[in-house]
């Protein structure tokens, strides 16, 4: 199964479980606010719960992106004792 | 501390004559240090500025078996943002666990990058985070490109692979996962571009979503 059945499996199974409860098919009794007020929103609360979610992950990643100067100079040193060392072994560079 | 295994670095090059001498110099000196049997394979794309003339005097001084010259067309760049002093860690994460692929990661641990602006940081992760939901790799950095493969592992993700360029690296990672092979992660600093210009636009990033979503509906 490629990524993208995967996905449209999971989404059609949860999809049609919304529906479902949404339209009240099955025989399931929820409390009146939930069937009202919060089953409808619901996919709109999980679209920006994972909007959210991946804000969050990026801007966090990004945060913690490290820097590394001490790479940096170390291959400057090194990139120059390369050099040297291949100019003295006759290397034309 | 490598036994009887030989390992072979690929380094494809575009008119690299400043590059490649120092990587290679660079190379040879962590391979002799760890005591690690190599070679390297230079692949020269017909560059116009004299890399091959370079590369043969090089391998007139390292040796014949040291160095290995491979003429072909491909157009990949070859920089010095990978230090080769990460393989023999990352041999030695492959020999313990006896791993199929070890795959360098700026992301994790101690990973890093030096001379990333803010922007190109934001775009990096960004980009990573959308492949790693669509396609739940298992390693976290998807698109590098200095890892370490099984000699047979490789020949069998390169015959099965069907994109180019960044989309390439995150293809092979992707069937290698549809294959089962395992994969162990090194953390690495990646130095961008000490000489040259980078090669990364706009354009990139356009073929970079084709190629994800490409990926998503194709493995």
């Amino acid at each position: 199964m490629t990524r993208a059945t995967e996905a449209a499996a999971f989404f059609g199974i949860i999809g049609t479980l919304y529906i479902a409860l949404l339209f009240q098919w099955l025989p399931i009794t929820f409390s009146t606010t939930f069937q009202e007020f919060t089953l409808p929103v619901l996919p709109w609360w999980a679209l920006v719960t994972f909007g959210a979610y991946s804000l969050g992950n990026i801007g966090y990643h990004v945060m913690t992106f490290r820097d590394c100067p001490e790479a940096y100079d170390e291959l400057q040193v090194q990139i120059s004792q390369a050099q040297s060392d291949l100019r003295s072994k006759g290397i034309s560079i | 501390m490598t036994g009887q295994h030989k390992y072979s670095v690929l380094l494809p090059t575009y008119n690299e004559r400043e590059n490649l001498p120092v990587i290679i110099w660079l190379l040879t000196k962590t391979f002799q240090e760890n005591n690690i049997d190599y070679e390297i394979i230079v692949i020269d794309d017909n560059s116009p500025d004299g890399t091959l003339e370079i590369a043969k005097q090089l391998q007139k001084l390292y040796g014949e078996n040291r160095i290995v010259l491979k003429p072909r067309s491909g157009k990949l760049g070859l920089d010095m943002s990978h230090h080769p002093k990460f393989i023999p860690e990352m041999i030695r994460l492959q020999q313990a666990n006896n791993l199929d692929i070890v795959t360098g990661t700026r992301y994790a641990g101690n990973g890093g990058v030096y001379g990333w602006d803010l922007k190109r940081k934001v775009i990096s992760r960004g980009a990573n985070y959308l492949a790693t939901v669509l396609l739940r790799p298992g390693v976290s950095d998807l698109t590098g490109s200095f890892r370490l493969y099984r000699k047979e592992v490789l020949s069998t993700l390169i015959a099965s692979c069907i994109s180019k360029g960044y989309v390439f690296q995150m293809e092979m990672m992707v069937r290698a996962r549809q294959f089962q092979y395992t994969i162990g992660e090194v953390p690495i600093t990646f130095v961008d571009r000490v000489f040259g210009d980078s090669k990364m636009g706009a354009m990139e990033i356009v073929s970079y979503a084709q190629g994800l979503l490409k990926l998503f509906v194709a493995v």
